[in-house]
């Protein structure tokens, strides 16, 4: 038994303009402690199968196993870090948000407190806990997303490409601390991103995803290079060609 | 200069130019005791301060703008609160709202008379009545407003529902309850002066009705810039009120 298991996952919207088969017979096993990348181009399913996973969207056919035990709405075993950061809560300090899970289970506020500023030192915001939102850089809003979702202890974190939206740069280093926080806590991570070198750089494991519509799992490539990766090493080049690759066939199909 | 200095310079100097521009207006354009320079106007306010009749009317109508206020925005929060929850509940309301927020409170005065009589009761009714749809229209909209990963995000934390109601939805929809409440307030005042002037024993619209009645004219003015400069100032207030609550984190309210 798998630590998560989607098990012939499907999902079909139906609207206006009829139905749309996003997803079709996906299967995938999670091991317990593992990284796992999803990539795949933009519109290939990737966040309808998160959302599934989460607990947001129920599987129009399929089940999905936590544990052994089938997903039937979001809960606090499955913490979610958003591409945006429209999750934050404006109102509260970047503190508050990261004990906002805490909260819910009425933790008294000097234990809330302790533990929210372990984890903003965790994520290298020391000292920024009374800070708003808006007060802070896009960078430095993941930063607090990934921090609230890690405060709540849950089971497994899911991504849905939370640096898609940051410059180059900023992006590279919140890499790199995610990197050094999975590899201290070893959490189990289903990461979603459209970034190769991305996925190479984070994963023990990258599925590259079938476009849709009916978009699925086409082939799993496990990275098994040491962390902190380094990316200009040729070990790292070749897993970054055999998944670009993949990849490549699904962006240019008819070459 | 500061921003705080320049702004009250900015109001400073605006006042002022209006002053002057109905000044000159007075003295080379109409030039007509029907229209006074403001002069004789601010001697008229000064007397009518001086024998404490002017505040009589003042707060004779602010009395009745916070009580009906207050009562409305009391009834249309939580009402708006649920329209935008709860489907249902919106089904239900909403032909309400959309066919009362049409019938202005103006249209509803003498009804009022006909059930309050022209005592308190009737003003603030519809000082309540005008300041009810506002508010509903306003909390419902900011409901719907709030951002699905704000709700997710906390039921991801393991929030039921209850509690992403009172620590997601409602302080996300705050700053959509003051604006409507602002909008509310600028109803207020007209609505007020319309129900004084038909039916009322004292405020600002009875000293306007009056001095039509009497032809003091300079009293005329006097209430009309009474009721700008109270308008102004409670907005002010309002404006205040929303930065303190929501201005840290929306600097556009
Ligand atoms: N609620 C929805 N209703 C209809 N179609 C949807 C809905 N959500 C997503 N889709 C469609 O499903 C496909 C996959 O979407 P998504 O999972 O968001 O892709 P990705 O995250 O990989 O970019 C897209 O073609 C999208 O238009
Ligand atoms: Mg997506």
């Amino acid at each position: 038994m798998g630590f998560v298991e989607l098990d012939g996952v499907g999902m079909t919207f139906r609207g206006r303009t009829g139905a749309y088969e996003a997803v079709r017979d996906f299967n995938l096993e999670l091991a317990e402690g593992e990284f796992f990348c999803l990539l795949g181009t933009s519109g290939c399913g990737k966040t309808t199968v998160m959302n599934m996973l989460a607990g947001f969207d129920r599987p129009t056919s399929g089940e999905i196993r936590l544990e052994g035990r089938p997903v039937r709405g979001p809960g606090a075993d499955r913490g979610v870090v958003f591409q945006g950061h429209d999750s934050l809560y404006d109102w509260l300090t970047a503190r508050d948000n990261i004990a906002f899970g805490l909260r819910l289970r009425s933790m008294g506020r000097g234990e809330r407190r302790a533990i929210a500023d372990r984890f903003l030192n965790m994520v290298g915001l020391t000292g920024q806990g009374a800070k708003h939102p808006s007060e802070l850089s896009g960078g430095m809003k993941q930063r607090i997303q990934i921090a609230r979702a890690l405060a709540n202890d849950p089971r497994m974190l899911l991504m849905d490409e939370p640096f898609g939206a940051l410059d180059a740069m900023t992006r590279a280093v919140l890499q790199g601390e995610l990197s050094r926080i999975w590899s201290e806590n070893r959490k189990t991570v289903l990461f979603i991103t459209h970034d190769i070198e991305e996925a190479c750089a984070l994963a023990t494991r990258v599925g590259v995803m079938k476009r849709g519509p009916g978009g699925t799992l086409k082939a799993v490539v496990p990275i098994d290079l040491p962390f902190p990766r380094e990316r200009t090493s040729d070990a790292f080049m070749a897993c970054f060609r055999q998944v670009h690759a993949l990849i490549h066939e699904e962006i240019h199909p008819h070459e | 200069m500061n921003s705080r200095a320049a702004t009250v310079a900015g109001y400073l100097i605006g006042f002022a130019l209006l002053f002057a521009i109905w000044h000159l207006a007075s003295v080379f354009i109409v030039r007509s005791v029907l229209f006074p320079s403001p002069f004789p106007v601010f001697e008229r306010g000064w007397v009518l301060i001086a024998d404490g009749l002017l505040q009589e009317s003042v707060w004779a109508s602010m009395r009745r703008i916070i009580q009906g206020f207050l009562l409305g925005s009391a009834i249309g929060i939580p009402i708006g609160l649920a329209i935008g929850s709860f489907r249902p509940v919106r089904l239900l309301l909403e032909p309400w709202t959309e066919f009362f927020r049409f019938i202005p409170a103006v249209a509803m005065i003498t009804v009022a008379v006909i059930w309050f009589g022209i005592g308190e009761e009737s003003k603030i009714f519809l000082i309540a009545y005008t300041t009810v749809f506002v508010v509903v229209i306003a909390t419902a909209a900011g409901v719907g407003a709030v951002g699905k990963d704000k709700i997710r995000a906390a039921q991801c934390l393991g929030a039921n529902k209850f509690q992403v109601f009172a620590l997601v939805a409602l302080p996300a929809t705050v700053p959509y309850i003051l604006t409507g409440m602002r909008l509310a307030m600028a109803n207020a005042f007209v609505t007020i002066v319309a129900a004084e002037l038909v039916a009322s024993n004292d405020g600002l619209g009875k000293m306007l009705w009056d001095a039509r009645l009497f032809m003091q004219v300079e009293d005329i003015f006097v209430a009309l810039i009474s009721l700008g400069l109270l308008g102004f100032a409670t907005d002010r207030v309002f404006r205040l009120l929303i930065r303190a609550f929501a201005g840290r984190f929306n600097p556009t309210m």
